[in-house]
């Protein structure tokens, strides 16, 4: 179009016929308008499609974050996930919308100028041809190679700044009462300062780099008008199209310029994706280990068996779990009891299919639990673990974690067989119940539990903090209620055991003793032992 | 938008640079194209040798690099810029969250809170980095081409005269429809990350109850709210960029007709001003374009300040501390709670109306069915929450008359769940001593005190085992454990026991007692409680329910005056013999 313009003016100059003018300018506006408009509509569908994979990436990404559960946070820390899962997906992008879209335009509009160009002069043509090589694509590769180290020290101080906020704002209390606030503050505050001083040596990466490149640019046209002059000179080009060429040149390169983001985009949206699919990649591993079978049906309440189980978490040379056999038989009531790191909580996880042992095997219904389906085996299970979360939201959201069938009614009753009945369902529940107490907290856990209705009740200390009176009542609408289901309790008291089937006795990772309460008492082994240290300890 | 436009007032240097550097490239792009012009009449009218055109080929060089130079140290100022307001915004939220108290702590979602603090404070760059430069640059540049195309040819002056004001009056108007969609953008950013955040926290519970699927779909649900809020940001800027390149291309398309049609059929006008205006047109266009498109960017900005100015202004009230000290003199300080009560807002719970008073070296129970406001009344205490009405006395002066950190000095807070930093088991115990050396002999006895030893034998890194988020889990008991290592390594003169035997196993349970009595020793001790054994010990109980204080006084006096007192005893004890 700008051609077309140079041309009329310069025709113009030497009086054409009035007619190929018109022509033009009618041909002009055309184009203009058409342009516009085609450009609307490419940008608004790419955007469109961009982020709606975009959205599928989050959630794929969610889902694969899953698939580790058990010991996500051993290995990451959750203001990195967060950082991942916002702004890394969110500048994946730019590698859809401005990395792989400019050159594409970027050559189409230089090739048909360039195309166009030698019909009137080849030396012309040459030199545009080397100023898009050298603004297309040398001097972004060069820039490309510089911002590679700057691009991915970005990615990782703004995940150290959203690491760094979520651990003080999660630890808050904590930080307060140990006077770290201003410390951690100023840490910070360093954080924020290296992740701003770095971007503002990208913003001048990309500013440079966009001013070499605009300077090219016009060193190129500079060269056009030049050698343009000097073909004229020596009348090898007609002095008619000086002009043309030389707005042809100082145009063409308006393309050239969302060039110079490109590297750094490309670069940006690389280190996202590298940051991204490292956890994928781990997923996917984890995954593989698992195996989809369904059992053909899953039992009311479903035997369960160790055999010799080990258990290592990873790195660690010291067993968890060492040798543990022992047999759930379908409706039976298990206690398991022991010291603080005897291993109860790991038997637990294993039972839940949240690990899988190092060596042994658990098997359900006589079948291996590695074969299992987990949520064939999860649709049975009523846990409630040592800490339980508490989502943003409401009473009522969180008790329909375990389904959205249940009635406002059931619930009620549900909270009130946990003493529960202060709280409504409306009431408000802040991030990890922070407005709940500690027996609140545990009831609300239960009473989650109760209303899943699942045969294999796994109870992980689920009233340690609640008073005795209100516990024992819990207490028993959960055997009422568990009458025909199957029953792991650890426990932290020894008391109220009497009604068990099993007690287990764990140490170190072993099991040490197992039996009825009675049993168990006439032996007096060790948790003869563990009841006197009780009494010493409670009834003075 | 007044916030921004404060804090580019507040860096007027700035502005002048910006101001200086925009005229030089306004008068090299007018340079510029007057040489150009000049160049080519010479050539094509005129017919002179290459030769006579060279010292216009050296100048025009000379200024394509003033041209080029200067537009970088243009682009440099405004991204210095955009660093003094990020970092102006994002200081300003940390310190709002370093003040604010727990209790308005607790309230929202910290990954909302993490997503201002990171990606929101980010959206502040290109008001400075791109917008504000280029509206300097493109209203003095643009008055400058306006001005020299005037000079040359007024009527093209007039065309642009005319169709310019419409690229300002089309921004304007699209503008206003774009801030409240860019606050709606960030509004679901946000709350996508609030929502992301807390999932993953209870990934376990979530996959236990086999919600996993539903979680995703509504992590899905809320990236494509997202997602639909974004693109309706995004269709009013490529709309405006679709009526800024029409306007252009008009202005243009009628400047190159008025032009041709004078030259050719009314021939009363010069090549050169004709060649001239047609160099200058699109610069003039590019220039009003330019700030087009970097006013929308500049729109999430404003959009991205009003929303942290607005979790600025949330804060209800936040504690301020005196400077009183606490006196050194040897003992702790007495405490005395004056009309205390406490509510979170719209919750339950709340405490009313609190009257007590503890000697220094006394032993403190708070007993009361669960629920009953016994944690708050500690985190009262410890100063952690701010009362609704009523006081901490210490040494008979408000709490908060004295230094922040004198008090904290002097106390330890053990909670029911004490949180454990991404860091090593020895950097998890010295905190609670910040900046104070710490000897081996030191850390090895209060590991011992602590009942830690043992497991520390077992790990193989010792007390530089990681813990905390990417590091080795820790039962309930090891983290009370760590917390008693904290609590002997400061030896602190007032101690706050959260249900201290609550949830442990037998082993912790006799460390924790032994490790009390041990600190008792040099220490007012304020224990929520639920062991007889404790109960029976405290030299004054606090009996509570519902928030009220029901009875207080020593165990016998309670179990003779308060008739709540005793049924819950016998309950209790009915409860733990059954």
């Amino acid at each position: 179009m700008f051609a077309n313009s140079g041309y009329i003016v310069s025709k113009a100059a030497l009086l054409p016929p009035l007619y190929i003018l018109t022509i033009f300018v009618a041909l002009l506006k055309l184009f203009t308008v058409i342009r516009a408009f085609s450009k609307y509509a490419e940008r608004y569908y790419s955007h469109k499609a961009t982020f709606t994979i975009l959205s599928n990436v989050r959630t794929f990404f969610f889902t694969k974050l899953e698939a580790l559960a058990p010991s996500l946070f051993q290995r990451f820390r959750s203001g990195d996930l967060l950082a991942r899962v916002v702004g890394d997906v969110e500048s994946l992008q730019h590698l859809f919308l401005r990395v792989i879209y400019p050159p594409i335009v970027m050559l189409v509009v230089f090739l048909t100028t360039i195309i166009f160009t030698a019909l009137f002069s080849l030396p012309v043509a040459l030199i545009l041809l080397t100023g898009l090589i050298i603004t297309g694509f040398c001097i972004p590769l060069i820039f490309a190679r510089k911002q590679r180290d700057i691009q991915s020290n970005i990615r990782q101080n703004r995940a150290q700044l959203s690491t760094d906020t979520t651990e003080f704002l999660y630890g808050f209390l904590d930080l307060k009462l140990y006077r770290k606030v201003p410390f951690k503050e100023k840490a910070l505050r360093q954080t924020s300062d290296d992740y701003i001083e770095k971007q503002e040596n990208r913003g001048k990466q990309e500013q440079l780099s966009f001013a070499v490149n605009h300077w090219f640019s016009l060193v190129t046209s500079w060269s056009v008008l030049a050698l343009g002059s000097y073909l004229v000179s020596t009348t090898e080009l007609d002095s008619v199209f000086l002009a043309m060429l030389v707005l042809v040149s100082l145009t063409v390169f308006e393309t050239a310029a969302p060039m110079t983001d490109a590297p750094s985009y490309f670069e940006d949206s690389r280190n996202a994706a590298i940051r991204l699919f490292s956890i994928i990649d781990e997923a996917q591993n984890q995954q593989e280990l698992k195996s989809k079978n369904r059992l053909v049906e899953l039992q009311k309440a479903p035997e369960m068996e160790c055999k010799n189980v080990d258990f290592y978490f990873v790195g660690e040379s010291r067993p968890t779990l060492s040798n543990v056999s022992l047999l759930l038989p379908s409706g039976s009531k298990t206690a398991i009891v022991g010291p603080s790191g005897s291993g109860k909580s790991t038997l637990l996880h294993l039972l839940l299919k949240l690990y899988s042992p190092s060596s042994g095997t658990i098997t359900i219904q006589g079948q291996p639990l590695d074969n299992l389906d987990e949520n064939q085996l999860w649709e049975n299970i009523s846990p409630v673990l040592q800490s339980n979360h508490f989502f943003y939201g409401t009473v009522r959201d969180n008790l329909k974690l375990a389904g959205e069938r249940f009635s406002d009614k059931e619930m009620n009753e549900i909270l009130s067989c946990v003493k529960l009945d202060h709280l409504s369902l409306g009431d408000k529940v802040l991030e990890k119940g922070g407005n709940l107490s500690g027996g609140e907290q545990q009831r609300l856990a239960i009473a989650r539990a109760m209303l899943k209705k699942g045969n294999l009740l796994f109870l992980d200390e689920p009233t340690s903090s609640v008073d005795p009176i209100t516990e024992q009542q819990v207490m028993n609408r959960l055997f009422t209620q568990a009458k025909g289901s199957s029953l792991v309790l650890i426990s932290h008291k020894l008391t109220g055991l009497e009604r068990m089937d099993q007690i287990i006795v764990m140490d170190k990772g072993k099991i040490i003793e197992s039996g009825t309460f009675h049993d168990l008492m006439k032996r007096k082994g060790y948790f003869y032992q563990m009841k006197k240290i009780e009494k010493s300890v409670f009834y003075k | 938008m007044k916030q921004l436009k404060d804090i580019a007032k507040k860096h007027k240097k700035d502005t002048y640079s910006l101001s200086f550097t925009a005229f030089v490239i306004g008068a090299m792009t007018v340079t510029q194209a007057l040489l150009i012009v000049s160049i080519v009449m010479l050539i094509f009218l005129e017919e002179k040798s290459f030769s006579a055109v060279t010292s216009q080929l050296a100048t025009l060089l000379v200024v394509f690099s003033l041209r080029g130079g200067f537009s970088y140290i243009h682009g440099k100022i405004g991204i210095g810029m955009a660093s003094k307001a990020k970092n102006h915004f994002r200081k300003s939220l940390i310190t709002q969250y370093t003040n604010n108290p727990i209790q308005t702590s607790i309230k929202g979602q910290s990954g909302k809170r993490v997503t201002l603090v990171t990606d929101v404070v980010d959206e502040i760059d290109p008001y400075f980095s791109k917008y504000y430069p280029q509206r300097i640059l493109s209203s003095i540049v643009s008055l400058m081409l306006l001005a020299a195309v005037f000079w040359q040819n007024w009527v093209s002056g007039v065309i642009m005269l005319v169709t310019a004001p419409l690229i300002p009056i089309f921004m304007i108007i699209i503008g206003k429809k774009t801030e409240k969609k860019a606050i709606q953008q960030l509004e679901k950013l946000t709350s996508l990350a609030g929502k992301f955040l807390d999932s993953l926290q209870g990934l376990i519970t979530l996959k236990l109850f086999g919600k996993g699927r539903e979680e995703a779909a509504a992590i899905k649900k809320s990236s494509m709210e997202y997602r639909t809020a974004t693109m309706d940001v995004l269709k009013f800027a490529f709309l405006s960029s679709l009526v800024l390149e029409l306007i252009s291309m008009l202005g243009i398309a009628l400047i190159s007709l008025e032009v041709g049609l004078r030259l050719v059929v009314y021939q009363n006008i010069s090549f050169f001003a004709a060649f001239f205006v047609l160099a200058i047109a699109p610069e003039f266009y590019k220039t009003l374009k330019d700030v087009g498109s970097a006013f929308h960017a500049g729109k999430g900005s404003i959009a991205a300040a009003q929303k942290i100015v607005d979790e600025l202004e949330e804060s209800d009230q936040i504690i301020q501390w005196g400077n009183e000290q606490l006196s050194q003199a040897a003992g702790p300080p007495s405490i005395r709670l004056n009309n205390l009560s406490f509510t979170y807002g719209e919750d339950h719970f709340s405490l009313e109306g609190i009257d007590a008073a503890f000697d220094p070296y006394s032993q403190i129970a708070i007993v009361g069915p669960s629920g009953s406001g016994k944690t708050s009344l500690l985190h009262l205490i410890a100063g952690m929450y701010l009362p609704s009405t009523g006081e901490v006395l210490i040494n008979n002066q408000s709490l908060f008359n004295y230094d922040e950190g004198e008090w904290f000095d002097k106390l330890i807070y053990i909670s029911q769940d004490p949180y454990i930093f991404s860091g090593t088991i020895k950097d998890n115990i010295l905190i609670a001593c910040p900046g104070k050396n710490i000897s081996q002999e030191v850390l090895t006895y209060v590991l011992e005190k602590a009942g830690l030893t043992e497991l520390i034998g077992q790990l193989e890194d010792g007390t530089n085992t990681l813990i905390g988020e990417g590091g080795r889990g820790l039962s309930g008991g090891e983290r009370q454990r760590i917390a008693l290592a904290r609590a002997f390594l400061k030896r602190p003169s007032i101690i706050l026991f959260d249900e201290p035997t609550v949830g442990l196993d037998l082993y912790t349970e006799s460390i924790l007692q032994e490790s009390i009595k041990e600190l008792a020793q040099n220490a007012t001790i304020i224990t929520v409680a639920h062991r007889l054994h404790t109960i029976k010990q405290a030299d004054c109980i606090l009996y509570l329910e519902k928030g009220t204080l029901i009875g207080k006084g020593t165990h016998q006096e309670l179990i003779e005056n308060t008739k709540d007192y005793l049924t819950m005893l016998e309950e209790q004890q009915g409860g733990i013999a059954g």
